[in-house]
């Protein structure tokens, strides 16, 4: 898929925005500062890797990205931020949306994949990829069904599609995880340590599972501590106690 | 796919929606089985009363009491009056005219019947057996167009008090106490001294205790001859084409003829009173069962949010809105509601007819063979929707509880 394929206008806006984001968790003298003013702009089609370590607010900047948190508007002592924390999904402000309207965002725009895959053990594989879908309504239930096993086939669990969730290998629970979050189709995948809880053969297969899609054009954003898989990405962002110390494109 | 997640998130818990929907179906249940016993024993007790005793009384006196004749000279609330040997003036108590005021009552929109009556107290005896009888005298041939004690004789016949002298026809209760059987002669003795042998022409039973054990009906002369009472009428009865509209029927008819005016539902007032306490308690009875089905409910999905804290978080992160995560599990609580309540109602319906068949012979208030169960349509409509609102109520905090999660907070592990 190449960028030609998008309207003038909409090349100019940075898929993801983050403008002097802070994000203070708790409140008064326990006020614990994760994010002290993140600036950052996702293009469409890139493939970034933000790496740091524990606590340096990497997963913090990726949830806020992908509209599951909103951006802390005011220092401790209640002062607001100049310029305002800010994120910006396609030119949305987050801050403009409430909770239905930023979930409808999600829903249509971002696809997760967590560390602890988080698959809904009561639904089979298919029903869990299914899941967005008939939330987003395009698509009638058998044709979302249809298109969940397809996703399912395209990352080698053809033969697994009804199995319950909580009958899968860790592996494959990752691979259904992000099958649900390709679901929609989404502008952009935001992924928190997706390998993270994988033994090697699988680590390797989900990499290679991203460098696929990135090849075919799909935005992600990820949030990994393997400095391999962080090297495959087209971009990588370092961050340290809140910041962004680096932000490097590989030749 | 608010629906979708909600049904396989009870399908899968299968023991635990069982159990919150057998809490509901049980209370239902026990509200309708209750309700219709409730309502078969006031209903039995309204219809016997209202047909063996008339839809309308009129008495022979003045609903107020006369204004005494000093304070009708000085009205003044403050002004200090007193009178010594007062003697009140000995009047004959009586409705003036009673035939026309039958024939006018007739004509009247509303009224079917009027039958003129005497009434007084007298003492029955029977060899050693004595009783006091409510004597009702009677022209039989309105008698029976105003009630249907006709209908309830058990022996004998209403027009053999006008073919036989000095008949009388006591209720079963009177019969069994004095230990007199048809064609007896039983000695009836009034206060003012009148005095006869009247003969047992016939045995009835309403089915109201207090009616059987007490009333006694002759013809309208000889009890008027037996209660010194001669040519004098102390009340109507009177049947109206609705008796659920009895109440309005005599005030109006109070209204015109000044006499003292009673609808059954006045001159049963205390047992009407009683039914309504008796049915408050028997909806605070089963609304407490009802609660405890709801609390159950709460439970169970409070576990069920605390259990599924993780799924809340994907949904949330694929694009489920508060409101969504709220709402799946409302819907919970409404399908446990629904469906319990929908199988009360079954089970209700089963149990009232169940009871219906229970073999028993019930003497109290009123005399019943087998436990008397009225259905209403509202006891059912009722129970199902108190039963689906007090769930619904109870499962808000869980959905309110689920929907306030933030997905956040739970992928770092906060929860």
């Amino acid at each position: 898929m190449a960028p030609t394929e998008f309207p003038l206008e909409q090349r100019k806006i940075p898929l993801l925005a983050a403008q002097n984001v802070h994000r203070i968790l708790g409140s008064g003298e326990s006020a614990n500062p994760v994010l002290r003013g993140v600036s950052v702009q996702i293009a469409r089609h890139e493939y970034v890797s933000i790496v740091g370590a524990s606590g340096s607010g990497k997963s913090t900047l990726l949830y806020l990205l992908g509209g599951l948190d909103r951006p802390s508007q005011v220092d401790a002592e209640r002062k607001a931020f100049d310029p305002p924390s800010r994120v910006f999904i396609n030119g949305q402000d987050t801050q403009s949306l409430d909770d239905t309207a930023l979930a409808s965002v999600r829903n249509e725009q971002i696809g997760f994949v967590f560390q602890f895959h988080y698959l809904l053990k009561e639904f089979s594989a298919q029903e869990n990829v299914c899941l967005p879908m008939l939330k987003l309504g395009k698509l009638s239930r058998s044709a979302a069904m249809e298109r969940s096993a397809e996703l399912l086939k395209q990352l080698g669990l053809g033969d697994k599609i009804r199995r319950p969730a909580n009958r899968l290998s860790g592996g494959e629970q990752q691979r259904v995880a992000l099958a649900r979050a390709l679901a929609n189709e989404p502008a952009v995948l935001l992924a928190d340590e997706p390998t993270g809880n994988l033994d090697r053969k699988n680590t390797e297969l989900v990499a290679q599972i991203f460098v696929d899609l990135a090849s075919k054009g799909q935005s992600i954003v990820m949030v990994t501590h393997d400095g391999a898989l962080a090297r495959r990405a087209r971009r990588m962002v370092t961050m340290e106690d809140g910041l962004i110390v680096s932000d490097q494109t590989p030749s | 796919m608010r629906w979708f997640i909600t049904i396989r998130y009870l399908l899968s818990h299968k023991r635990q929606s069982l159990v919150c929907i057998a809490g509901v179906t049980i209370s239902v249940t026990m509200f309708i089985a209750m309700s219709a016993m409730m309502a078969g024993f006031t209903d039995k007790f309204i219809i016997e009363t209202v047909e063996s005793s008339g839809h309308i009384t009129i008495k022979d006196e003045p609903r107020e009491t006369r204004t005494p004749i000093l304070e009708r000279a000085y009205p003044n609330p403050n002004a200090m009056l007193a009178l010594a040997n007062v003697k009140p003036r000995d009047t004959i108590r009586k409705i003036d005219n009673p035939t026309g005021l039958v024939h006018a009552l007739e004509t009247m929109p509303g009224i079917v019947a009027a039958a003129p009556e005497v009434f007084g107290d007298v003492i029955a005896t029977f060899g050693t057996k004595t009783l006091n009888l409510n004597i009702y005298g009677v022209e039989p041939e309105k008698q029976i167009s105003v009630t249907t004690i006709a209908d309830d004789l058990l022996e004998g016949d209403f027009q053999r008090l006008r073919t036989t002298a000095d008949g009388v026809i006591i209720g079963k209760g009177v019969a069994d106490v004095l230990g007199a059987r048809m064609d007896d002669s039983i000695t009836l003795a009034s206060a003012t001294g009148g005095k006869t042998s009247a003969r047992v022409v016939g045995i009835f039973r309403t089915g109201v205790t207090p009616v059987d054990y007490s009333r006694g009906y002759m013809l309208l002369s000889s009890a008027q001859t037996l209660l010194d009472k001669k040519n004098i009428i102390n009340q109507i009865v009177l049947r109206t084409r609705d008796y659920t509209q009895a109440r309005e029927y005599a005030a109006q008819i109070e209204g015109v003829c000044g006499y003292r005016t009673e609808s059954w539902q006045e001159s049963n007032a205390n047992f009407l009173k009683i039914f309504s306490i008796q049915q408050v308690i028997t909806y605070i009875i089963t609304g407490a069962l009802l609660v405890v089905a709801a609390f159950g409910v709460l439970n169970i999905l409070i576990m069920a949010v605390l259990e599924r804290v993780n799924d809340i978080a994907i949904l949330r992160s694929f694009g489920l809105s508060r409101l969504d995560i709220g709402v799946i599990y409302t819907l919970q609580g409404l399908l446990i509601g629904i469906v319990g309540a929908a199988l009360g109602l079954g089970f209700g319906k089963l149990a009232v007819e169940g009871l219906r068949r229970i073999p028993i012979t019930l003497e109290g208030l009123i005399r019943s063979e087998g436990l008397l169960m009225s259905e209403h349509a509202s006891q059912y409509y009722l129970s199902f929707f108190a039963a689906i609102i007090v769930v619904l109520i109870a499962s808000a905090y869980p959905a309110w509880r689920a929907a306030k999660y933030d997905p956040v907070e739970v992928i770092r592990g906060a929860h």
